[in-house]
C-alpha cells in the first residue's frame, strides 16, 4: 500500500500545480463565477451539502463511465444470495450444447462440398477421380499453376523458409513484404499500402481502425460479410442506402448533414463504405459518382474492391482502372491479394498517412503475424504478369462475355450481376404463376428508413426452395463434369436475408469454348431441376 | 547437375573464410561447414554465398568446431549445431511443484523514477505539441480538422504515439530478410528525422535472433521441412483459390486436418488461414446472444475481437486467479442474465496456454476442478504452447498430463512453433462440424494454401514420428491420448521424408533442446539478478525494465554488440504502464552457446542499466555458465 502511495506522491505534486493553472482557466469560462458562487455559498451554509454534492458528482460519472464487462453488485437489479443458495443455483444449472449438431440438411451440404485432388486449376481433377471445368475456385486471371510464380516460390522459400514467425511489429517485416506493398501502391497509383495475412480480416480491422464511435458511416444496404463485422467491431452510427443506389445514398447523405445542422453536432469523422464488385449479386458500383458525392459532402471512402481488383480494367486494377478514376480519390481501397492474385492475403491502399495509421491500429495487422514470404514474392509476380499481359484481361472478358451469351437467355434464371463481372450470379426464376415474380417488389416510391438496414421493399423469395433447387442445381452440374458452387452465406447471421444464387466464377485459364460448354452444362442443370419441379 | 559445382565452389569459398577467420582466432583444426540438407536445388549457393558476412559477428559458425564424427545437417545460421546430449531436458510439471513463483516486488526508487520519467515524458510531449502547433502549424495539419473533413487521427488521440511511442520507434518494424531462425538478417536502416522516417542504409547485419516465434526451430530454408514444401510447390502451386466451402477445397486440407486432429489427440480438427481469425472468425460461431463469455482479463487481442464480434456477455476475471474465476462464476451462475434473471443458454471459459507477454502457463488442472462444478465449457487458446510445452509437444495438457479430451475446444496457431501460418481450432466431431459450418472461415474467408498445408503436415509429421509399417497397426495406438507415430499412409504419398522425420529422432531433439534452453535462460536470468515472469519452461521469457527510458537502450546495446542481438521490448498499452519489459523468445534452434551469449549481453547491460533488482541468490556468470546442466536439472531454483 505505501508502495502505491509513494509512488502516487510526484502525481499528487503535478496535480497541484496545475489545480492552479486550472483555477484561472475556469475563471475565464463565462458564467463560471456563478457555479463559483453557488458552491462557495452552499459550502458556507451547509458543509455537509458539498460533500452530499460531491459524492453525487462522482456517482453520476462512475455510473457513466461504468463498462458493461464490470460487475454490476451494487446495481438494482443484483439478487443477494448465500452461499447455500448459489451451490443449488449452480447444481440447477444445465447449460445448452456447445454446438448444435447439424441437421440433416447442413450435412448434406458440407458432404457435397467437393474436394480437388492435387492442383486446382481450370481443369482440376477431384477425390471422385473425376475431370471436371472449373467455374468454381476464385482464379480469375489464371495465376493459379503459373510455372513462373511457381519457380519464384521455390526460390523464395529457399531463402526465406516458409513462416514468418512474427508479427510485422517484432521482426516479421521482410523485404519481400515492403516490396510487394509498394508494388501494390504502384500499381493502383496510390501513395502506400499495407498488406494484411488473410482478406476476410483485411476490411474488418481497417474500418474500426478509422471509425470509432460517434462517427458516422453510411454503407450500402448488400455489402459483404465482412464489411458487416467492421461495421459493428467500430461501434459508430451506422446509416444505410438502398443496394447500388446512388440517388438513395445521396439522400441519406443529405439527410445526415441536415440532421447534424439541425441538432448542432460537432463535426466527426465520415466514411461511405461499399464494394466495387458486390460479392452478393455481382453488381458494379459507379465509382466516379460516388467520388463525386463523396466530394460533395466530405465523406472520405472505404471501397471493398476484394473482387474486383485484378478482374477487371484494361490490366486488372480495378474499377479505378475501369473508370479511370485516379485511386487517391479513394481513401481506403480495400482488396485481397487472394482472389485477385491468386496468393493469400489482403491489402489496404491510400496515402500513406491512412496507411500509417494502420501500422498501429489495425488489429488483426498489429495482432497477427506477417503473411510468408512465399505468398508475398508470388503476388508481386503476379502483378509483374498482369501489368506485362493485358491480353489475360482481354479474354477473361471474352470468357464472361460467352458465358453470358448462353445464361442470359434462359428462361428459369436471372443474373442480376453486372455484364462485365467476373463473378456471375445466378438466380433461379421460377415461371410458376403461384409465386409473386420476385425480382419486381411492388415499388411504393418511397425512401428506405437509413437507421435500418431492410429496405422498405425487401425482394421476395422463397429462401428454402430456391436454395435447394440451386443446390440440385450444382450437384447435376457437377454429375456432368463442371464445377460450379452455391454463394454460400450464413443465413442468420448476415444482416440481411441475401437472396441464394449460384455464383459462377469465370477464369480466363479456360478457353472460350470450354467456358460455353460448361455454360451449356449449366443451362442444361438449370433446365432439367426447374423443369423437374414443374 | 550445375548446381554441384556451383556449391561446391561456394563451400570452398566458404571454407576458405572461415580458415582465414581460425587463423586469427589462432584455432588450428578445420573449422566445420554447415552442410546444408539439401543437395537438390540450387538454393545451398544462396544458404552458403548469402553472407558477405564474415564471421566477425561470431555468429555463421560455431565456436567449437565439431569432431570429425559428428555430422550436422542444418545451416548453423538457421538450426545451431548442439552435438552435446547433456543440453537437453524434458519438461513436465512435477505435481505438487510450485506452480506459480511469488511475484516479486520493484524496489520503490524504481517504481518512483518510472511514473516520473512517464510524467516528464507526458509534459514534455505536450509542451512539444503546444509549441509546435503555433511554429509548425503545417506539420500538424492531418490531426486537426481540415476543409470539413474532421482529421482521421485526432492530435489527442494520437499523443502516446507520436510523443511517446516514436521516441523508440526504431525498436519496432525492423525490416528483416531470410529465414527468421537462429539468426536474422537486419536490413539495417536510418533515420534523418528522429524516427518520422527512415531510409535504408543499404547494410545488413546478422543477429542473434531471440525474438521470432520459432520454438521448434521449423523456421528453415533447408531440411526435410522445405524439401516437402518444394516438392509441395511444385505439384500444387501457391494457391488454393477459394474458401473452403466454395471450391478452396483440396486433398491437402483434409489430410492435414486429419493429422492435427490426431496430433492435438481430439476427434477432429479444422484449419484456418489466419490465426487471429480462428479466433475471430469461429468464437462467434460458438456463442452468442444470451451467453456468457467469461475471458482472462490478459487474453490476446484476436479473443477480444471474437468475443466482441459474437455478441455474447463478456466478464473478465483477474488473470490466471482462480479465486476470481471461482467469484465470479457463482455470481454470474446465481444471477443469471442482466436484467431478465434469465439462466445462461452457456458459459464458455476463454484462457490462454502460454501467455505470451506474462510466460506464465493456464493453471489448467485447477480450471478442469472448476469446470467439472460449474459446467462450463472451456476453450484453451494455444497459440504458443502447441509444440513448445510438453514431452511430447502436444502443448499445455501435455505438460500437466491432462486428456486432450477434456477441454472443449483447443486452439492453437500455426505460425509459431510450426513455422508455418494459420490456425486450427479441434475438438469433438460434432462441434467440429458445426464450426465448419457456422464459422465465418468456411463460407467465407480464404482457404489456407498448399505450401502452408505443407508445412504444416510436415512439420507436425516431424514432431510426432512416422511409421511406414501397415495401417493395421497404428489403428490400435490411437486409443491412446497421444498416439506414436504417424502411419505414412495418412501423409501424402508425394512427400519427400527425411529419415531423422521418420524416426522421431529430429522432433524429439527439438522438443529437448528447447527445454533445455528455456529452462536455462529462465533460471540463469533470476540467478544473475534479474526479475523476470512466468514458468521456469515456458519459452517465452519476459525480462522486467520497467523505465519507458531503459527499453530503446536496452534494445539498442543489443543490437549494437559485437554478436549482435534483437530483443523485443514491450510497454503500456500491451503491458501494465510500469512494467515494461523485454521479452525473449526462446528456440530449439539456439545452441548452449547462443544462451551463454544472451546471458553475457544481459549480464553487462543490466549492470549499466541498473536492472538486476530481484532478491534470488546472486551466482556469478562464469558459475552459471559452467554448471548449466546443474541449473537446469534441479527441482527447485536455489
Ligand atoms: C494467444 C494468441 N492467439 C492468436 C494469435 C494470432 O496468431 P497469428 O499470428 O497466427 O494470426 C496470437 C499471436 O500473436 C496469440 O498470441
Amino acid at each position: 500500500m505505501s508502495t502505491t502511495t509513494a509512488a502516487l506522491e510526484p502525481v499528487f505534486t503535478f496535480l497541484a500545480s496545475t489545480y492552479g493553472t486550472l483555477e484561472t482557466n475556469f475563471y475565464k469560462i463565462p458564467g463560471s463565477h456563478v457555479v463559483a458562487r453557488y458552491v462557495k455559498s452552499s459550502h458556507q451554509n451547509d458543509p455537509g451539502r458539498t460533500v452530499l454534492e460531491i459524492m453525487l458528482f462522482i456517482f453520476a460519472v462512475r455510473t457513466l463511465l461504468q463498462s458493461r464487462t464490470r460487475a454490476d453488485r451494487s446495481g438494482k437489479h443484483f439478487i443477494k444470495f448465500d452461499e447455500k443458495e448459489i451451490d443449488e443455483l449452480v447444481d440447477e444449472w444445465t447449460p445448452e450444447p456447445l454446438g448444435a449438431e447439424l441437421t440433416s440438411k447442413e450435412k448434406a451440404h458440407l458432404d457435397a462440398v467437393p474436394v480437388i485432388a492435387g492442383p486446382t486449376g481450370p481443369k482440376p481433377r477431384l477425390t471422385t477421380g473425376k475431370t471436371v471445368l472449373n467455374l468454381a475456385s476464385y482464379n480469375f486471371t489464371g495465376l493459379a499453376g503459373n510455372e513462373t510464380i511457381n519457380q519464384k516460390a521455390v526460390e523464395v522459400l529457399r531463402r526465406y523458409g516458409l513462416g514468418s514467425c512474427g508479427p510485422p511489429g517484432f521482426y516479421g517485416t521482410q523485404d519481400v513484404h515492403i516490396q510487394l506493398e509498394k508494388d501494390i501502391a504502384d500499381f493502383l497509383g496510390t501513395e502506400a499500402s499495407i498488406l494484411y495475412s488473410q482478406a476476410f480480416s483485411t476490411i474488418s480491422s481497417v474500418i474500426p481502425a478509422f471509425s470509432k464511435r460517434g462517427d458516422i458511416i453510411v454503407a450500402d444496404r448488400g455489402v459483404n460479410f465482412a464489411i458487416q463485422k467492421g461495421l459493428q467491431i467500430s461501434r459508430s452510427t451506422i446509416r444505410w442506402y438502398d443496394h447500388n443506389d446512388l440517388h438513395s445514398l445521396e439522400q441519406v447523405l443529405e439527410s445526415v448533414e441536415k440532421e447534424r445542422r439541425k441538432k448542432g453536432l460537432p463535426l466527426t469523422r465520415r466514411f461511405i463504405v461499399t464494394e466495387g464488385i458486390f460479392d452478393c449479386d455481382g453488381l458494379i458500383s459507379d465509382l466516379p459518382k460516388l467520388v463525386e458525392l463523396k466530394n460533395k459532402y466530405k465523406y472520405r471512402l472505404i471501397l471493398d474492391e476484394s473482387i474486383s481488383f485484378g478482374t477487371i480494367g484494361r490490366t486488372g486494377r480495378g474499377l479505378t482502372e475501369l473508370y479511370n478514376v485516379p485511386a487517391t480519390q479513394v481513401d481506403m481501397l480495400v482488396g485481397s491479394v487472394a482472389n485477385g492474385l491468386a496468393a493469400g492475403g489482403g491489402f489496404c491502399a491510400g496515402s500513406s498517412i491512412v496507411v500509417n495509421h494502420q501500422r498501429i491500429n489495425g488489429t488483426s495487422f498489429v495482432f497477427s503475424a506477417a503473411m510468408p514470404a512465399m505468398l508475398a514474392v508470388a503476388a508481386s509476380e503476379g502483378i509483374n504478369i498482369l501489368r506485362n499481359t493485358p491480353s489475360i484481361l482481354t479474354s477473361l472478358q471474352e470468357n464472361i462475355r460467352a458465358i453470358h451469351s448462353v445464361l442470359d437467355k434462359v428462361d428459369c434464371i436471372t443474373i442480376p450481376s453486372h455484364p462485365a463481372s467476373a463473378t456471375i450470379h445466378l438466380w433461379v426464376r421460377l415461371p410458376s404463376p403461384t409465386h409473386l415474380s420476385p425480382t419486381a417488389p411492388v415499388s411504393s416510391g418511397k425512401p428506405s428508413n437509413p437507421l435500418s438496414v431492410i429496405p422498405r421493399d425487401p425482394m421476395q423469395f422463397d429462401y428454402d426452395l430456391e436454395e435447394k433447387l440451386l443446390q440440385d442445381i450444382v450437384e447435376e452440374a457437377l454429375a456432368q463434369g463442371v464445377m460450379i458452387t452455391r454463394a454460400k452465406t450464413l443465413r442468420g447471421q448476415e444482416l440481411t436475408e441475401v437472396r441464394p444464387s449460384i455464383r459462377i466464377a469465370v477464369t480466363s485459364a479456360l478457353s472460350k469454348k470450354d467456358c460455353e460448354k460448361a455454360a451449356n452444362v449449366v443451362k442444361a442443370a438449370f433446365i432439367k431441376v426447374v423443369g423437374r419441379r414443374r | 547437375m550445375s548446381t554441384a559445382a556451383s556449391y561446391l565452389s561456394a563451400v570452398s569459398q566458404a571454407d576458405a573464410r572461415a580458415r582465414k577467420l581460425s587463423d586469427t582466432d589462432s584455432t588450428t583444426s578445420t573449422p566445420a561447414l554447415s552442410l546444408s540438407s539439401s543437395v537438390t536445388s540450387s538454393s545451398t549457393e544462396t544458404v552458403l554465398d548469402d553472407a558477405p558476412f564474415e564471421n566477425l559477428d561470431g555468429l555463421s559458425y560455431p565456436k567449437v568446431p565439431p569432431t570429425s564424427e559428428q555430422v550436422f545437417k542444418t545451416v548453423h545460421s538457421e538450426f545451431g549445431h548442439c552435438a552435446n546430449e547433456s543440453f537437453r531436458y524434458t519438461a513436465r510439471y512435477q505435481p505438487g511443484g510450485q506452480f506459480a513463483r511469488p511475484e516479486q516486488e520493484p524496489p520503490h526508487y524504481v517504481l518512483l523514477s518510472t511514473y516520473l520519467s512517464y510524467l516528464l515524458l507526458i509534459c514534455v510531449g505536450h509542451l512539444r505539441d503546444f509549441i509546435g502547433k503555433r511554429m509548425r502549424p503545417s506539420s500538424y495539419k492531418h490531426l486537426m480538422k481540415q476543409d470539413g473533413y474532421m482529421a482521421l487521427n485526432s492530435d489527442f488521440d494520437s499523443f502516446y504515439t507520436r510523443r511517446l511511442m516514436l521516441r523508440i520507434d526504431d525498436c519496432f518494424f525492423q525490416p528483416v530478410t531470410g529465414v527468421p531462425g537462429r539468426t536474422i538478417v537486419l536490413l539495417d536502416r536510418s533515420s534523418p528525422d528522429y524516427n518520422i522516417t527512415y531510409y535504408p542504409t543499404g547494410t545488413r547485419t546478422r543477429a542473434l535472433n531471440i525474438s521470432s516465434y520459432n520454438y521448434l526451430g521449423f523456421a528453415q530454408a533447408t531440411g526435410g521441412c522445405a524439401d516437402a514444401v518444394e516438392e509441395s510447390v511444385r505439384r500444387y502451386g501457391v494457391a488454393a483459390c477459394g474458401t473452403r466451402l466454395e471450391g478452396g477445397s483440396l486433398d491437402l486440407h483434409l489430410q492435414a486436418e486429419a493429422l492435427v486432429a490426431r496430433f492435438i489427440g481430439t476427434e477432429d480438427a479444422l484449419i484456418s488461414s489466419m490465426g487471429f481469425a480462428t479466433n475471430s472468425t469461429i468464437i462467434p460461431a460458438l456463442v452468442s446472444k444470451g451467453s456468457l463469455v467469461i475471458s482472462d482479463e490478459l487474453n490476446h487481442a484476436s479473443i477480444r475481437f471474437g468475443v466482441r464480434l459474437s455478441g455474447a456477455n463478456v466478464r473478465m476475471f483477474k488473470h490466471n486467479n482462480m479465486e476470481s474465476l471461482e467469484q465470479l462464476l457463482r455470481e454470474v451462475i446465481s444471477q443469471g442474465q442482466p436484467k431478465t434473471h434469465r439462466p445462461w443458454k452457456k458459459i464458455l471459459v476463454i484462457v490462454e496456454g502460454l501467455y505470451s507477454m506474462e510466460g506464465n502457463l493456464c493453471n489448467l488442472p485447477a480450471v478442469l476442478e472448476l469446470k467439472k462444478k460449474y459446467k462450463f465449457y472451456l476453450f484453451v487458446d494455444e497459440a504458443h504452447s502447441i509444440g513448445a510445452l510438453g514431452p511430447h509437444g502436444r502443448g499445455v495438457c501435455d505438460y500437466f498430463g491432462i486428456n486432450p479430451r477434456s477441454v472443449d475446444i483447443l486452439m492453437g496457431t500455426f505460425t509459431k512453433s510450426f513455422g508455418a501460418a494459420g490456425g486450427y481450432i479441434a475438438g469433438n466431431k460434432n462441434i467440429i462440424d458445426r464450426l465448419r459450418t457456422s464459422g465465418h472461415t468456411g463460407a467465407y474467408a480464404e482457404a489456407m494454401t498448399p505450401p502452408v498445408l505443407t508445412q504444416v503436415i510436415a512439420s507436425t509429421a516431424s514432431i510426432m514420428g512416422i511409421s511406414i509399417q501397415d495401417k493395421n497397426s497404428s489403428l490400435q495406438s490411437q486409443a491412446v491420448a497421444y498416439p506414436g507415430p504417424v502411419p505414412s499412409s495418412a501423409l501424402p504419398p508425394w512427400m519427400p521424408l527425411a529419415p531423422t522425420m521418420i524416426d522421431g529422432t529430429d522432433g524429439a531433439m527439438r522438443l529437448r533442446r528447447l527445454a533445455f534452453n528455456a529452462r536455462y535462460l529462465n533460471r540463469a536470468l533470476r540467478l544473475l539478478g534479474f526479475l523476470t515472469y512466468g514458468n521456469d519452461d515456458s519459452p517465452v521469457v519476459p525480462l522486467l525494465l520497467f523505465n519507458p527510458g531503459k527499453m530503446a537502450v536496452f534494445a539498442r546495446l543489443m543490437r549494437t554488440r559485437a554478436t549482435p542481438i534483437v530483443v523485443v521490448i514491450v510497454a503500456y498499452p500491451a503491458t501494465p504502464l510500469v512494467t515494461s519489459r523485454v521479452r525473449f523468445c526462446l528456440s530449439a534452434s539456439h545452441t548452449k552457446e547462443d544462451i551463454d551469449t544472451v546471458l553475457t549481453a544481459c549480464d553487462e547491460i543490466g549492470d549499466l542499466l541498473d536492472l538486476k533488482q530481484g532478491t534470488c541468490g546472486r551466482w556469478p556468470l562464469e558459475e552459471i555458465m559452467a554448471r548449466a546442466v546443474e541449473i537446469v536439472q534441479m527441482k527447485e531454483m536455489p
